[in-house]
């Protein structure tokens, strides 16, 4: 095994110990090497939107499929341009309009579903000790998202219980999340120790 | 700092272990399974028009045959005279294939060719014929439909109520009291806010929660003379939060304080999102930080830049996954509905109000029938009383 | 009266009833709107990306200017833009698609973006370690619980913890499918309602600061 040879790896190598240098403080090389993923990554966006949106979804239909339908978005996505021009900017609120419409819309039924689904897996079908903690831990931590209560008495006890059962919730995502973290780490040192200096194998 | 390295250095050995010692390997098959020979005749295919559906589409089932569990088949339509391929080679224990080639209103029959693991070919009997047809409700989503009616009822009837003068309560929701001090703060420091609205676009409820959020801060920023900075993932939503700004200090009075430049694109890029922001934040050094919106595995790096930099963070987000990061990171975090009811806090706008309470009434709904569903699941499942178990089922099934 | 926000909340009104109500049928042309409907957002937003990159690069170019603080990184910027964009059209000139494996534009991806991205997303390996340490020395209820449960949750997840403290693992597994799957219910349905609480208040007109 030796130093790797290959000008990319290089490349690879020296912009992945800049953005550690972070660690340390801001310096010259985390901005440089910021700068480059800010420029390359949103060149490279414009490529795919230009792709998969503009030839896909508007030159495609239009011009091959004589689908004109797509004349409506394609009037709308040009309204946004409207910001360009100075004292014009308010006619971008009709396509925003639109999306927080379509937005909104889509949200009401599908958060149902999901509500369902979670009331739903909460019901004990087995009976058993976990399952009525389960309920309990549901029903006290709705409690603490009451907003037109005050939580004092009773309703302060129960809705303290909710806390409760969130924070021992969050810190077993964080507990469950560590792993993973430190794995992608160790995966940057490989990528450095093995292809970049071919100190391991 | 050194106590630091020292939890960094136990975190990595533990996590080293796993990772260095993580193996790969295939399940043996068993060489000993052995196949029937019976003929698996028996399997009678069912076509049905696919319920719920825009039409095109007739659903074909079969039950499973136990002797023949690793077997594949093949269905066939046949219309008249004219037989084609609707699928091939599918496992047997799949039972079921759509088939959506088919037009609407026209009869279709269907049979299946079954290959068993030694090669042998059967053919079954001919299904039912069945009609294919589009339908007007969506039958699967009865409950939501009774739910959307009922909610939208709900709302509309409080804040009628609302608009007819009664007041309504709301609850203190920590960290939002803290904003004035937060932005009160960067005023003295003579420091700008940042205002983060994540990697969510505008089709994402918490993103336009955030930007709800945003007009208030935005608003008080104005009034304190202070500048905002909105760095953004989308641009659309970037857009949004240009106007959402602009007419907040229009409200406020100072028109002219307001920056365009300051609501800025960064990139669509995760991580290059992070890094812009992280520099950012490291160069321009806001005395408050809000994380507000969607947030995904960015949200910790900003967080703890954000603490690096001695800014007051005030973080929220409907992401469970990284709610817990912005507890142990920012100094207040909007949990969930916290963050959507954030506005309506920050308004006290009495029909916004109506439309909390709305919400609450929905909770002790909800808390009612989990109740139920405690009694009857001690009852029914738990003590194996019949009609209780049949009531269980019975609301499972509704829900 | 166009300049006002009668226009917008009106489409934003029906566009967002027309959806609810479209979700329940199926029947063509209804079933499909929703579908239509985000590939309408999804056009107006690769227009939008022309908005993104003129803010950006306006921004960079406004620095680079007034010689603000750190404006010769502005050229970073420009020259990392540029560059991807001219190997883009290069390559889409020459191969037909810029997405070919072999193309110089996809070896920048490849070299550059991905290390770059896997490095930012390797930050947090530090970072979640000075959280923890954080909560550690936090001292108040809410963070020692989150710190303890994160622990044991950690332990238990490393499959040598059984042979030192047997009880781990199952504590954890419990943990897992019980508090925490208890809490993560009670969030997911809070959050739920608050969404249909924002939406509804949006669609009634209520709500229209994201108009302002």
């Amino acid at each position: 095994m030796s130093i790797s040879t290959n000008i990319w790896v290089w490349i690879a190598a020296l912009l992945t110990l800049a953005i550690y240098s972070f660690l340390y403080k801001d310096n010259v090389f985390y901005k440089i090497a910021e700068k480059i993923l800010v420029g390359v990554s949103i060149g490279y966006l414009l490529s795919v939107y230009w792709h998969n949106t503009i030839i896909a979804k508007v030159w495609n239909p239009l011009v091959q499929d004589k689908n004109f339908l797509v004349i409506i978005p394609l009037i709308l996505g040009l309204l946004m341009f409207s910001r360009l021009f100075k004292g014009r900017a308010y006619i971008s609120r009709i396509p925003i309009a639109f999306v927080v419409g379509t937005a909104t819309g889509m949200s009401v039924p599908s958060s149902f579903e999901n509500l369902f689904k979670q009331v739903q897996g909460t019901m004990p079908t087995v009976f058993s000790f976990g399952n009525i903690v389960i309920l309990v831990g549901v029903i006290t931590t709705l409690v603490y998202f009451f907003f037109s209560l005050e939580h004092k008495g009773f309703i302060g006890k129960v809705s303290k219980v909710g806390i409760t059962f969130i924070m021992i919730g969050f810190g077993a995502a964080f507990g469950a999340t560590i792993m993973a973290r430190i794995s992608l780490f160790i995966g940057r040192i490989q990528f450095l120790l093995r292809d970049w200096l071919g100190v391991i194998q | 700092m050194k106590k630091l390295c020292y939890l960094l250095l136990i975190m990595l050995l533990v996590g080293a272990y796993p990772a260095l010692h993580a193996q790969t390997g295939t399940m043996p098959l068993d060489p000993d399974t052995a196949y029937s020979d019976t003929i698996p005749t028996e399997i009678v295919l069912r076509a049905e028009d696919t319920p719920n559906d825009a039409g095109s589409a007739i659903t074909v089932t079969w039950e499973c045959n136990d002797n023949l569990p690793s077997g594949l088949i093949t269905i066939v339509r046949i219309n008249g005279e004219e037989e084609s391929i609707v699928a091939e080679d599918l496992m047997l224990t799949k039972e079921q294939v759509r088939d959506t080639d088919v037009a609407d209103d026209k009869e279709y029959s269907y049979y299946g060719i079954i290959t068993s693991p030694d090669n042998k070919y059967y053919r079954t009997k001919d299904s039912n014929p069945a009609k294919s047809e589009a339908q007007w409700f969506n039958t699967d989503r009865t409950d939501s439909f009774v739910a959307v009616l009922f909610i939208t009822l709900v709302f509309v009837w409080f804040i009628q109520q609302a608009k007819k003068g009664k007041s309504f309560y709301i609850r203190k929701i920590n960290g939002l009291d803290a904003i004035e001090e937060a932005v009160g703060r960067s005023t003295e420091m003579g420091k700008p806010i940042m205002y983060i609205l994540g990697i969510g676009y505008v089709t994402d409820i918490p993103t336009i929660a955030g930007l709800t959020i945003l007009s208030r801060v935005a608003k008080k920023a104005a009034e304190y003379d202070t500048s905002v900075l909105v760095p953004c993932y989308d641009p659309v939503v970037m857009t949004t939060a240009q106007e959402v700004v602009k007419e907040s200090f229009t409200e406020a009075g100072r028109p002219d304080a307001y920056q365009k430049e300051d609501t800025m694109y960064i990139t669509q890029d995760q991580f290059g999102y992070a890094a812009g922001v992280d520099g950012m934040m490291m160069r321009e050094k806001p005395g408050a930080v809000f994380l507000q919106g969607l947030f995904f595995a960015e949200s910790l790096i900003l967080a703890e830049t954000g603490h690096s930099i001695g800014a007051i963070q005030i973080a929220g987000t409907t992401e469970t996954a990284q709610l817990p990061f912005f507890v142990a990171a920012c100094d207040y975090t909007l949990i969930g509905e916290e963050m959507m009811a954030a506005s309506v806090y920050m308004d006290k706008n009495p029909l916004m109000l109506g439309s909390i309470v709305a919400e609450d009434m929905v909770k002790v709904l909800i808390i009612v029938i989990l109740f139920i569903g405690l009694l009857l699941g001690i009852l029914g499942p738990g003590l194996g009383i019949d009609i209780f178990n049949n009531w269980f089922e019975w609301l499972i099934r509704i829900i | 009266m166009i300049k006002g926000k009668g226009i917008p909340l009106t489409i934003t009104f029906l566009t967002g009833v027309i959806i609810i109500v479209t979700f329940f049928i199926p029947h063509s042309p209804f079933g499909e709107f929703e579908q239509t409907a985000l590939r309408w957002y999804s056009i107006i937003a690769g227009f939008t990306m022309l908005l993104g990159v003129d803010s950006l690069l306006r921004s960079h170019i406004k620095k680079f200017r007034k010689k603000d603080n750190n404006w010769e990184y502005s050229i970073v910027v420009f020259i990392a833009f540029a560059v991807i964009v001219t190997t883009g059209i290069i390559a889409t000139v020459r191969t037909g698609n810029a997405f070919n494996t072999d193309t110089s534009f996809m070896y920048i991806y490849n070299h550059m973006i991905i290390p770059l991205q896997s490095t930012m997303f390797s930050l947090l390996a530090f970072f979640i370690a000075s959280a923890a340490y954080r909560a550690f020395r936090a001292r108040n209820t809410d963070a020692t619980l989150l710190l303890i449960t994160a622990i044991i949750v950690m332990l238990g997840r490393v499959p040598i913890s059984d042979r030192f403290i047997p009880a781990v693992p199952a504590l954890t597994e419990w943990i897992m499918s019980v508090p925490q799957m208890a809490a993560k219910r009670g969030i997911i349905i809070g959050i739920a309602l608050g969404a249909i609480g924002v939406s509804l208040r949006i669609i009634l007109g209520i709500e229209r600061s994201y108009l302002s």
